[in-house]
């Protein structure tokens, strides 16, 4: 099912100032795409999350869930959680520690008051699907993490809700458990008909999972995209600052060419990804470290930029090495293949490809 | 939904409020007034009579000296409880949470009385026998003085202070004891340099919660001092209001008035003390145990020190009023003693109408009291956890409040009120005033249940359809349900031997058993008291076995 949220605003106070934790949100989510929302603690995107299973109560706007309108401060509508049909994954995966397993996954069928042995063949089948067959009859906060998360996912699943959202899951799992789970997410939801909304800080888990991520501050959607279009082309010195590491140098625009545009630095003249910024305006230049690459060359390949400098700092992290290169009066953090050999204080050259140089206003 | 919400806040703080503030204000009310059954006009009469009386700084002296002397002993052994159980490899630890569980097994009353039984200077049993192994003229020990108070009341606050000290001594931060270790320090130095000086908020609060029950203790004060006349404020307040023909409820007031004073500043002082305990003490996360501190050559010293205590405060005492309800007068134990002994003490109480009647008092104030507190508690709770808006913090405030309320003062404001309506001399009076003096034990395990409960369990049911009612009835009623019944039973345990209020509210046809405890020690009945006094200890103790058996069923999963 698709969602669709127009003009959401909700408002606290705290210290008797108001702030709005959601400020003025619109958004369409389409049916059976994995939809995450990207931000630091405190961005708005939990609250989002419970306006959309229905936990908390927004102050103005419309939320609509495969067309039904579940929320509307206009209409003066409001739908209860318990009647919106969806399945979610707490964060704490708030499972209730008085009852089974077998409980805990059968409860959503219960309250739906179903024959007896149709819950049982279903919860059955989702113990199956989750992998955790065997386990029923014990209780269900004696299982590990992991396991336990699996229990909250059979269970925001076993009533095959056509929308489910999952509020920071994986964050309370240590970082190899994480990794797999995170894959082991992905191909659960891929096997069935379903909306995912997923709600997230990190930015790995959001790349990994999403077709579409947005990423928020303050309340509000800055940039909205999939995985790579937010990667490698955001429009926002936020956006592309929290989804890598990225180096930002101060830049003025000087003129447009043939699908790039030219930009001034202490480093010289950049081509970069064409941007329609007026000529003679301010705006930083974005460039990802493993973009920078080190070549023998004497002159750029066709196309590319070349750079020269001295690498000043060098330091061995494993599958890299990390350098700190000082060009003209700036410095690049470029990441280099450990089979090129490179010692602190040499002079390298460098090529950059004009695609992956993003001018970004602010 | 908000709306009804709001509406039950509101209910509830008028119930509580009524509850906490009116036997405050009536106090205050009454203390300025000119007799019990008539306000008057307004007169500070009272307050100059009561302050100029020349008896009142001996009292004073008494209490000071009393209450410091209780809780120093109190605290002080608490510490080295606390530090033997959670430091070091001491054996037998099961005996400490015994120890700890101990008052609620035996009426302080009780304990008091079966002191004065062993160690009275006429013919107390271990006096006696004393007396005999040295040849002596007189009683070598007298129970009846200062002395012998601060002993008693420091073994019966004991295992408040260690409850308070004790979690924060196991919940401390190893690695700052050993980097004093590793820095030169020895065991003792660091013991004196980093622990203690780390644990002080513990301390201190557990030192404040020891005074603020001393001052309000009644019952210690009249088994031991009033036979020694050693008065202490609450005696001295209870003897305004019983002696002579005319009892002055007045001047009882207006002295009252500066002991809740007290009370209160003390009680908020505790607050403050244990909201800042959270700064010092540290817990690690990393899930390591403290180090256990080999006694070596001290461990069975030691241990014997504990046994010793154990012995003091459960053998010993409910052995000498066994002892004593099986026999016709004092005696030392030997040969004549087992000939003299019988059942007629217990048969005597039984075909005792009213002995009878304060069984059946007590019953019915425990068991309806405490399903009426409980009810009310659970609301409380619920509201101060559930919903953090101001008017829940005045609730929590005001159930807070009345943990300092000294019975007895309760007892006169209530006096003051009840003596206007048609309730006075009644068994709702009285349970009205328990309910009142007794709400934050009702209300603080039910406050940790609810917090124990996390929002996300009952949004998780809501989100898999589960409608209002089915989520409370089958996630959050579950999960409360052990705090609901060790709620109900720590009051229907506090109520069953209730004395300090039900000493001032008590009428002919109101008597409760620790009244009637109190008749018989008057009267000089100790047979007959004994035998009623193990018919209290072993009713405490089954809901007190009983809270622990519901406790550990539920704890299971």
């Amino acid at each position: 099912m698709d969602i669709r949220i127009e003009g959401l605003c909700k408002y606290f106070t705290s210290d008797g100032k108001t702030v709005a934790a959601l400020d003025h949100v619109d958004l369409s989510i389409p049916a059976n795409t994995f939809f995450t929302l990207l931000g630091p603690s405190g961005c708005g995107k939990t609250t989002l999350l419970r306006c959309i299973v229905g936990l908390e109560t927004p102050d103005e706007g419309e939320i609509s869930i495969g067309g039904e309108v579940v929320w509307s401060s206009r209409k003066g509508i409001f739908v209860p959680p318990e009647k919106r049909g969806l399945g979610m994954v707490f964060q704490t995966y708030a499972i209730w520690p008085h009852m089974s397993v077998f409980d805990n996954i059968a409860y959503p069928l219960q309250v739906r008051k179903m024959d007896a042995a149709l819950i049982r063949e279903k919860v059955a089948k989702a113990l199956r699907f989750v992998q955790l067959e065997g386990v029923e009859r014990r209780s269900a906060t004696k299982l590990s993490g992991g396991q336990q998360q699996r229990v909250a996912l059979a269970r925001a699943l076993v009533a095959e809700p056509r929308v489910i959202l999952f509020d920071e899951p994986l964050s309370n799992l240590d970082a190899k458990l994480r990794e797999e789970t995170r894959r082991e997410l992905r191909r659960f939801l891929d096997e069935l008909d379903i909306t995912a909304i997923y709600v997230t800080h990190d930015r790995v888990e959001a790349l990994a999972l999403s077709d579409t991520i947005a990423v928020m501050r303050a309340g509000r959607i800055v940039e909205m995209g999939t995985p790579q279009d937010i990667y490698f082309n955001a429009r926002h010195r936020y956006v592309a600052d929290f989804i890598g590491r990225a180096n930002q140098i101060e830049a003025t625009v000087l003129r447009h060419e043939d699908g790039i545009t030219l930009a001034e630095t202490g480093m010289g003249t950049i081509a970069c990804q064409r941007r329609e910024l007026p000529a003679g305006s301010r705006a930083t230049l974005c460039i990802r470290p493993e973009f920078i690459h080190i070549t023998s060359r004497a002159a750029a390949p066709e196309g590319k930029t070349a750079l020269e400098g001295r690498i000043e700092a060098l330091e061995f992290v494993g599958e890299v090495y990390e350098a700190e290169i000082a060009v003209a009066g700036e410095r690049l953090l470029a990441r280099i293949d450990p089979d090129v050999a490179v010692r602190q204080g040499d002079t390298v050259r460098m090529a950059i490809d004009p695609a992956h140089c993003l001018l970004l206003s602010a | 939904m908000t709306r009804t919400r709001a509406q039950l806040v509101w209910l509830l703080i008028a119930i509580v409020g009524f509850l906490t503030l009116c036997p405050v204000l009536m106090l205050l009310a009454g203390s300025f007034s000119q007799g019990l059954t008539a306000f008057g006009a307004f007169t500070a009469h009272k307050y100059v009579a009561a302050y100029t009386d020349p008896a009142l700084a001996g009292v004073i002296v008494n209490t000071l000296v009393f209450v410091l002397g209780a809780s120093l002993f109190s605290t002080v052994l608490a510490i080295f409880l606390s530090y033997l159980n959670t430091r070091t490899n001491i054996p037998w630890k099961g005996a400490f949470t015994l120890l700890s569980i101990v008052p609620m097994m035996i009426p302080h009353l009780l304990f008091a009385i079966s002191w004065a039984l062993l160690l009275n200077p006429s013919n107390g049993l271990m006096n006696l026998v004393l007396r005999g192994a040295f040849g002596l003229e007189q009683s070598p020990i007298n129970i009846y003085s200062i002395g012998g108070m601060i002993f008693v009341e420091g073994l019966l606050n004991l295992p408040i202070a260690y409850l308070v000290i004790a979690p924060a001594m196991g919940a401390f931060d190893v690695s700052l004891e050993e980097s004093s270790r590793v820095s030169g320090a020895g065991t003792l130095t660091t013991l004196r340099r980093i622990t203690l000086p780390i644990l002080r908020p513990a301390i201190l609060a557990a030192f404040t919660l020891c005074v603020v029950r001393a001052l309000a203790s009644y019952a210690v004060p009249r088994a031991l001092g009033t036979p020694g006349r050693v008065d202490v404020l609450a005696t001295y307040l209870y003897e305004m209001i019983s002696t002579g023909f005319a009892p002055d409820y007045g001047q009882a007031a207006a002295l009252g008035m500066s002991v809740l004073s007290a009370s209160i500043l003390l009680i908020v002082l505790y607050r403050a003390l244990t909201a800042e305990g959270g700064k010092f003490v540290t817990i690690s996360s990393r899930g390591f145990k403290p180090a256990i501190i080999d006694l070596k050559g001290a461990r069975l010293p030691l241990f014997v020190v504990v046994a010793l205590l154990c012995l003091l405060m459960i053998v010993i005492p409910v052995g000498a009023l066994f002892y004593t309800s099986l026999l016709p007068y004092s005696m030392v134990p030997g040969a004549r003693a087992l000939a003299l002994m019988s059942w007629q003490n217990w048969i005597e109480m039984v075909h005792d109408d009213i002995t009878m009647r304060a069984l059946q008092n007590s019953l019915i104030l425990a068991i309806v009291g405490a399903s009426l507190g409980v009810l009310l508690s659970l609301f409380a709770a619920y509201v101060t956890v559930k919903l953090r808006t101001k008017a829940a913090g005045l609730l929590e405030m005001l159930t807070f409040l009345s943990f300092s309320f000294p019975g007895i003062v309760i007892g006169i404001g209530f006096m003051w009120f009840f003596v206007q309506t048609p309730l006075y001399a009644t068994l709702t009076a009285m349970m009205l005033a328990y309910i009142a003096a007794y709400l934050p034990y009702g209300v603080r395990p039910l406050t940790s249940a609810f917090v124990q409960v996390h929002a996300h369990l009952e949004e998780s049911s809501q989100v898999c359809g589960a409608p209002p009612l089915t989520t409370m009835r089958r996630i959050v009623a579950p999960l409360v349900l052990p705090g609901i019944v060790s709620a109900w039973i720590l009051m229907a345990t506090m109520f069953i031997r209730e004395l300090s209020v039900s000493v001032v509210l008590s009428r002919p046809g109101s008597e409760v058993l620790a009244v009637r405890i109190l008749n018989f020690a008057d009267d000089g009945l100790w047979g007959k008291l004994s035998a009623l006094g193990i018919v209290m200890i072993l009713l405490s103790t089954g809901m007190v076995l009983a809270a622990t058996y519901a406790g550990r069923k539920f704890k299971r999963h």
